[in-house]
């Protein structure tokens, strides 16, 4: 009589990580649906045309992805360009941004109308923002009254940072503090919308404000 | 440093910055401006390129969304979605959530409302097909500011 002889019956190996085994079958595990990032944003907040768009887009990887509409005739007399502006439409939704931080965290970044009449979308828009940065114009500082007004009274951490224009101010930032009426807490900078590591800096002043009040929170 | 741009320039007159008006004539009390709107019915836009109008998108519904389905609110599609039965604007939304996504690039990307997108995106958590993120804490905390700064920094 002739026997088989015994064979160890075929086994897979032990899994691994990315493969289990299932019978005699290597099967690949189901990807581990990754964790999606914590995501954190700051407002970027300004009058019309004092170039949020362009703050954001500087430190955005992303192309800031914006809804423009024509600006009607009617809001011309609203929401006055300024001298020699050439812009001929407003941004009437939200522009933003984001800088992947790490695999876990996001930094959003949201650009809103400055006008006062979209200040209905303010309440919903800084629920959990870490901190806002109010861009002036010095040639239009009035503009950025109603965002400066919304942001102290909703106690949001916020920087007030002019932008330099063609790499000139219009006034000493003195001046700019005299004329916002600011707390002297609240920083009041210079900044060039149209480089990154401008724009990188002057967000980094808001996140020491917005830093602040996290530790100011923890320890109560 | 005063630039160019003084006053005496005819090409550029900047307006000469004045007091914030609520500040001037009264002394110690302050004055806000009144109260916005509580809310405002989605608009349609000149650029909207659904040939539909919101409130049909959103089955009628013009009321406020969920409070916790914020703009940067992370979403991801179900692993047991089934998009297939879903009408158009909510099956490209469940589509576009294999990665996860914020609800304002889902906006930005299919040309949605943000109000609408936002219901929409309610509308599909509820029928268990999206998974909407919340975080827990309103503010973050000193820990992730500090990742964030030095995320920052790391930028050249």
């Amino acid at each position: 009589m002739d026997f088989e002889p015994y064979r160890e019956p075929f086994r897979p190996g032990p899994d691994l990580p990315d493969q289990r085994v299932v019978g005699t079958a290597r099967v690949p595990n189901e990807q581990p649906r990754a964790a999606p990032p914590v995501p954190v944003k700051i407002i970027v907040a300004g009058g019309f045309g004092v170039g949020k768009t362009t703050t954001v887009g500087a430190i955005s990887e992303i192309s800031p992805l914006t809804t423009e509409a024509e600006m009607t005739l009617e809001s011309v007399g609203v929401d006055d360009p300024g001298p020699a502006s050439g812009k001929t439409t407003t941004t009437i939704a939200m522009d933003f941004g984001c800088v992947t931080i790490d695999r876990t965290l996001k930094l959003y970044l949201f650009g809103t109308p400055g006008q006062a009449r979209f200040a209905f979308m303010w309440d919903d828009l800084i629920r959990g923002a870490l901190g806002a940065l109010v861009v002036v114009d010095t040639n239009r500082i009035d503009d950025c009254y109603p965002a400066v007004d919304y942001f102290e009274r909703a106690g949001l951490p916020f920087v007030v940072g002019v932008n330099t224009f063609d790499g000139q101010l219009g006034y000493h930032l003195d001046e700019v503090r005299w004329a916002l009426a600011v707390r002297d807490d609240v920083p009041v900078i210079s900044f060039d919308a149209r480089f990154r590591g401008s724009v990188r800096d002057a967000l980094l002043v808001v996140l020491d404000q917005a830093l602040d009040k996290a530790i100011k929170l923890k320890s109560y | 440093m005063r630039g160019p741009a003084g006053p005496d320039d005819p090409g550029r007159r900047p307006a000469a910055p004045g007091i914030r008006p609520f500040l001037q004539g009264q002394s110690g009390s302050r004055q806000f401006p009144p109260e916005p709107p509580a809310r405002v019915d989605p608009q349609p836009t000149g650029e909207q390129t659904t040939a539909l109008r919101p409130f049909v998108i959103t089955s009628g519904r013009v009321d406020g969304p969920d409070p916790d389905i914020q703009m940067e609110t992370q979403v991801t599609a179900h692993p047991g979605a089934a998009p297939a039965r879903l009408p158009p604007e909510k099956r490209a939304i469940v589509t576009l959530c294999v990665e996860p996504l914020s609800v304002a690039e889902i906006s930005a990307r299919l040309r949605l409302h943000l109000g609408v997108t936002r219901i929409l995106v309610g509308d599909l958590r509820a029928a268990g097909q999206l998974d909407v993120h919340v975080l827990d804490n309103d503010f973050p905390d000193p820990e992730t500011i500090m990742r964030v700064i030095r995320g920052l920094r790391a930028i050249p």
